[in-house]
């Protein structure tokens, strides 16, 4: 029974598809037509029709063998049209790549500065808190001249008081000198006197 | 669970953090950022204990990493932890001069002049140790209560500590001799006399240097010695750092400050722990750009934007 639904089968498809499919089908059916019109032997009108109708198959056969023709071209082409833009793809992500590791070092540039800024800032802002050189520097003028001056003042003042003793002292040994005489003469006076009162006792 | 210390291995895959039982927790950094993280990757590959008490400071040099505690320094290879081989490759301990007790290791930081680990400790001193030899170089005294944080003025070649008394001290490397000492606290401008005078994070980038702690987080220009900004930020800052043109600080209060160098306070990003203790900015690698905070909680919240919050790794 399986074998013979086989046999059914297999008669049926061969039947039907007996040919292949599609233009393969065209060209053997072209073909056994041929043959059978070669060696036909009916009128020949039958024989003009059989030949135009093959001619009709014979141009369907070109007809699609040029449509096939050009869908092949248009592969080809396309094929070549993806390959370049397959080859714009990767040169565009090697240039985003280098992009990438510009900007990377852009990055650690630019925080290097950041980083050197705010230490100057930091550092500015304590230097800021120590009063301005220049007025320091004038303060310590103006502070130097004083002193210049107060210095001069003493040593003036120095040298009057020197000079002072100076008079005083001469003052004070000439008055020495004016009492000391004054003594030896009244001294010199009293001996004198004494001496003429015992010569006068002794007359 | 605290976590105090953050740290990223030298070829910046890793993360490692310590908390306050003295476990080292090691973070694949890769694993939890690639596209198919899954809840998994945002826990630890590796923890195991590495010293008795809190570690409170983690550095990591080319290869090594170095972890702090309780009075000890202990050094592991990275290499060997990625393999999850815990051997530590030595221990040390600076000579402290009382035996009694041992005093904690608050602050490590690597001079990388003379290679040399400068290591703050709770002995109000700072033990100088190079990495050559092992051995212990120097001891700089000067500070009256124990030293907090320690940084290193790259530039000049000079240390900076700040402590518990309210100084910031600055040494010259080479003779040990202190040549600043600046009190933060005797500045108007910055004193919080109602949070004390104790200085907790000084951080420096040669020309300016960041100080807080009692006093409020202030930017002190180096070669004046004298404050030009002061931050309007509540509570104590525990860490700061510098970062392009931008200041970023942690300390009381769940979030991330970001402040621009003139004082001013640009924005608090939320995280998830209710005070943060440390932040790290990840810059051994360039693919795995991240900054991390860690803070009183077991989260450790990695940023991947510095706007937002991206996922937490959790101890």
């Amino acid at each position: 029974m399986g074998a013979v639904t086989d046999d059914e089968v297999i008669r049926k498809r061969l039947l039907i598809d007996g040919d292949g499919a599609g233009d393969d089908r065209r060209i053997n059916v072209l073909l056994k037509s041929f043959t059978k019109w070669c060696n036909s032997s009916g009128t020949p009108e039958e024989g003009f029709t059989q030949y135009q109708r093959m001619l009709g198959t014979l141009s369907q056969c070109e007809f699609s063998m040029g449509k096939t023709l050009m869908v092949y071209d248009m592969n080809l082409r396309e094929m070549e049209n993806y390959e370049k833009i397959y080859t714009n793809i990767e040169q565009s992500i090697t240039s985003a790549h280098e992009k990438i590791a510009e900007c990377k070092k852009e990055i650690q540039r630019a925080k290097r500065i950041r980083k050197n800024r705010q230490e100057y800032d930091a550092l500015a802002k304590v230097i800021q808190q120590h009063p301005d050189r220049h007025e320091t520097l004038k303060q310590l003028e103006a502070l130097d001249k004083e002193l210049q001056q107060l210095s001069h003042i003493k040593e003036s003042v120095e040298a009057k008081l020197e000079l002072r003793k100076k008079q005083f002292h001469v003052l004070l040994s000439t008055i020495q000198e004016l009492q000391q005489t004054l003594e030896n003469d009244e001294k010199s006076d009293n001996d004198d006197i004494s001496q003429e009162s015992p010569a006068e006792n002794g007359d | 669970m605290s976590v105090f210390s953050l740290s990223y291995s030298p070829c910046g895959r890793f993360l490692a953090a310590g908390n306050n039982y003295g476990e080292i927790a090691l973070f694949s950094l890769s694993a939890a950022l690639s596209p198919d993280a899954t809840s998994q990757s945002q826990k630890p590959v590796l923890t195991f204990t590495a010293h008795e008490g809190p570690i409170f400071s983690l550095i990591s040099t080319d290869c090594h990493l170095l972890s702090a505690g309780n009075g000890e320094i202990s050094a592991w290879s990275w290499t060997e932890l990625i393999k999850k081989n815990v051997k530590p490759l030595w221990t040390r301990r600076p000579n402290y001069k009382s035996s009694l007790e041992i005093p904690e290791i608050n602050s490590m930081i690597i001079n990388p002049r003379d290679n040399s680990l400068v290591v703050g400790a709770g002995d109000n001193n700072i033990h100088i140790l190079d990495m050559e030899h092992g051995e212990f170089k120097s001891v700089l005294q000067g500070h009256s209560d124990y030293v907090h944080c320690v940084s290193v003025r790259e530039r000049e070649g000079e240390i900076l500590s700040g402590g518990e008394d309210g100084a910031v001290r600055i040494w010259d490397s080479r003779t040990g001799q202190s040549v600043h000492c600046i009190e933060v606290y005797k500045y108007e401008d910055c004193a919080r006399p109602q949070y004390g005078k104790w200085i907790s994070c000084v951080t420096t980038d040669s020309d300016w240097m960041l100080c807080s702690g009692g006093p409020a987080l202030s930017l002190w220009h180096l070669r004046s010695l004298s404050p030009t900004s002061v931050f309007p930020l509540t509570g104590c800052q525990r860490q700061a750092t510098f970062y392009q043109d931008k200041i970023l600080a942690v300390g009381e209060g769940p979030y991330v400050s970001h402040c621009l160098l003139g004082g001013k306070v640009k924005a608090e990003i939320p995280c998830t722990s209710q005070s943060l203790n440390t932040l790290q900015l990840n810059t051994n690698s360039t693919e795995h750009r991240v900054l991390t905070v860690g803070g009183s909680s077991d989260h450790i919240d990695v940023f991947t934007n510095l706007s937002y919050k991206a996922f937490s790794l959790s101890f």
